[in-house]
């Protein structure tokens, strides 16, 4: 089973960069094989879905505006995710992870296993760094992925 | 007369806003502001000027590699650097491919439902809609049973009771002209636009290491290893594929954007008359054949007032006057200060206010160029090659008026570009120049590699005391800046002044208002609860807003609202 981690998010923008943190994060410590992508898309939006065609199962992690501490990990489903309805779009930013499968679902070559980690930022004001609340998270959000990963093929994947 | 406000919430820091005042049916004042602040410009103050690029291309996560090449070319251009020639071409081939990749995103996936009516596409008679689409072009792609096999798709999305992608489009608004078969063949075209897009973005990964962020640019040239016998740099092998790649986007974009462009632009004639706006273009040269970037493909200029015949050409980073014509006002935008200043002197502190219509009120700066305002974009691009001649802009201009003409039974001419299709149409023309671009500079790469020159970089060597550079890119949205001082090898000052900056421009101290802002005066609007025509004209233009803030809002915040007060 083709499988994708993608961190997402701008690294410029705070607490908007912990996609991608996770990712480095992971890429220290997972072993890749031909079946599994890690990348950092930073903010792709409407390019997301060249990212998604050709998977079968794609774990995102992104920033999340969830009712809960800074910091917070929360899963979402794909039905969770594909529930917010798209907006109208102005500028090819808007477009994100909703769109994209929605897009794809229409197309008819979206990854038929999706699940967002997302974490709770504190501050999305300019700079390279993480608030502490956000930066603490890192493993537990690559916990999360890895549990992910583990529902599907295990022997695939090797912590160390 | 009524304020109508568009404000789509759609990640919480804002984005682009647009007020318009209506008053009997038409729109009689306009400002367009942003709601987000940037200022990322200021991450990069006291950094090493060789890694400022891998930072300003995370500036925009749509156009990374626009970023990342108007940043070298900065630092090049404050050294004096010249970069071998096969760094130019890769550059060259990596910023074209992005290009074809995204006008054809801009159009089917960004702009085309402003005018595609998707529920229209049930009452179309698949058959017919083959026959219209075989007499526009001799795409493969048209045939009645695919057409059938896409209304199908859509009448299983409205049997669901779901729109998908389709859901907020402005469905049976009186705006909306297109034959049920038209209908069908945008929808049609939508979906495979979808795949041969990708192709063009595998071309940059190909050059690139990977996208979305490039990895194989560096200040003096490139990083990608040239060995035509070894399978792990760039060989022969890796060059045929992306001549193959290449050629199906050049299909594409030859067989169905461009005719797809024409056939909407006969349907909408009216579309010619509105959304002119600022006339003054700027666009700057691009696609350099030498190592020291003196001469160009895609020729630069600025048109005063609309004048073709008065083009003053811009003819490379060193040029005088386009060193001293583009400064930034912030009179009406939130920072401190508000004069115009150079950007190598600019000044990003904010200063925030309340939504001021007489006063401050956006995060854009106003750029002007001989302290006006200008219009920047594929339109800008193609109307200064024509002013100039270039072969293959005259060619692709001519091509599409005249397939206009025949669709709309209307003498399309030039004059009619300045216009709300007109931007839709250039970028098309663009897209098609950047196609028969794309093979040149292919061959031109193959050549230089195959004569036995596998020369990728010439190393950078900062002086002690300040340097200054500019590094310039005609960008998908029109013409991109980044301006670098350098004190003793570090950066002390940086400033990109971007496409949308131009276009989304405010209010400037002396009151001239902006492209968009000027470009709505005028413009009809049937329903104000629902004004697709605002959107009509924003979007011809590719805004580009907030290349900062991405977030999923699981509340479903993102709907653009629409109030009328």
């Amino acid at each position: 089973m083709k499988t994708a981690v993608y961190g997402i998010g701008n690294i410029l923008m705070g607490d908007d960069g912990i996609g991608p943190a996770v990712v480095r994060y992971l890429e220290s410590c997972l072993t890749v094989d031909d079946d599994l992508t890690i990348e950092d898309l930073g903010t792709p939006s409407l390019d997301l879905p060249n990212y998604l065609a050709g998977y079968d199962r794609v774990i995102f992690v992104d920033a999340v505006a969830a009712p809960a501490p800074p910091g917070s990990v929360c899963l979402f489903t794909r039905e969770e995710i594909i529930a917010v309805s798209p907006g109208i779009r102005v500028s090819p930013h808007e477009p994100s992870i909703n769109d994209a499968l929605i897009v794809m679902d229409f197309a008819g070559n979206a990854p038929a296993e999706v699940t967002l980690v997302g974490v709770v930022p504190e501050t999305l004001d300019g700079g390279l760094e993480l608030s502490d609340a956000v930066s603490r998270a890192i493993p537990a959000a690559a916990e999360a992925v890895m549990g992910e990963l583990a529902k599907r093929g295990p022997e695939r994947v090797a912590l160390y | 007369m009524t304020r109508v406000v568009i404000d789509p919430i759609t990640r919480i820091e804002g984005h682009l806003r647009i007020d318009v005042e209506v008053d009997q049916g038409h729109v009689q004042k306009a400002w367009a502001s942003s709601t987000m602040f940037r200022g990322i410009e200021k991450i990069l103050v006291g950094r090493d000027p060789r890694e400022a690029w891998l930072f300003t291309q995370r500036f925009c996560g749509v156009c990374t590699t626009v970023h990342a090449l108007a940043s070298v070319r900065a630092v090049e251009d404050s050294l004096d650097l010249e970069i071998p020639l096969n760094a130019q071409y890769i550059r060259n081939l990596i910023l074209i491919a992005h290009a074809l990749h995204d006008h054809i995103v801009h159009f089917y996936h960004l702009s085309a439902l402003d005018w595609v009516d998707v529920t229209q596409v049930l009452k179309a008679d698949p058959k017919k809609a083959s026959s219209v689409a075989e007499s526009l072009s001799d795409w493969t792609g048209n045939s009645a049973k695919q057409m059938a096999a896409v209304k199908n798709r859509v009448k299983g999305l409205v049997d669901s009771g779901q729109l998908g992608p389709f859901a907020h489009g402005y469905w049976g608004h009186p705006a909306m002209k297109l034959s049920p078969e038209v209908n069908l063949i945008a929808v049609s075209h939508y979906l495979q636009a979808l795949e041969y897009q990708r192709y063009s973005n595998q071309v940059v990964a190909m050059l690139g290491g990977k996208t979305p962020h490039i990895q194989n640019v560096a200040v003096g040239g490139v990083s990608n290893a040239i060995n035509i016998d070894s399978s792990a740099t760039l060989n022969v092998d890796k060059l045929v594929q992306m001549k193959v790649l290449l050629a199906k986007v050049i299909d594409f974009v030859q067989n169905v954007y461009v005719p797809d462009v024409c056939t909407v632009a006969g349907f909408y004639p009216e579309w010619f008359g509105y959304g002119k706006g600022v006339t003054n273009y700027l666009s700057v040269p691009d696609l350099p054949l030498d190592g020291k970037s003196t001469k160009f493909d895609l020729p630069g200029g600025f048109i005063p007032s609309g004048d073709l015949a008065k083009m003053i050409p811009i003819t490379g980073q060193k040029d005088e006057r386009w060193r001293k014509a583009v400064t930034e006002d912030s009179a009406h935008s939130w920072y401190k200060g508000g004069g115009p200043l150079h950007p190598w002197k600019g000044e990003t502190d904010p200063n925030l206010t309340d939504w001021k219509e007489d006063g401050k009120y956006s995060w854009v700066k106003a750029p002007r160029y001989d302290g006006q305002p200008a219009q920047v974009g594929p339109l800008a691009n193609v109307l200064v090659g024509y002013a100039s001649g270039n072969p293959l802009m005259v060619k692709w201009t001519d091509a599409a008026l005249a397939k206009i003409s025949t669709i709309a039974n209307v003498k399309a001419t030039p004059a009619m570009l300045h216009s709300t299709l007109g931007r839709h149409g250039a970028r098309a023309v663009r897209t098609a120049v950047l196609g028969d671009l794309a093979m040149k500079h292919l061959a031109l790469l193959t050549d230089n590699i195959l004569k036995g020159d596998t020369t990728i970089y010439n190393k950078p060597e900062f002086p002690k005391g300040e340097i200054q550079g500019v590094g310039f890119h005609e960008a998908p949205r029109g013409t991109l800046s980044h301006w670098v001082v350098i004190d003793n090898g570090v950066i002390k000052n940086y400033q990109a002044v971007v496409p949308t900056t131009w276009n989304a421009s405010p209010r400037d101290t002396g009151g001239a208002i902006g492209p968009y802002e000027s470009a709505l005066l005028g413009t009809p609007i049937a329903d104000q609860q629902h004004p697709l025509e605002v959107l009509r004209t924003v979007h011809s233009f590719d805004p580009c807003m907030a290349c900062a803030v991405h977030m999923f809002d699981p509340s479903g915040n993102n709907v653009a609202r629409v109030k009328v007060l």
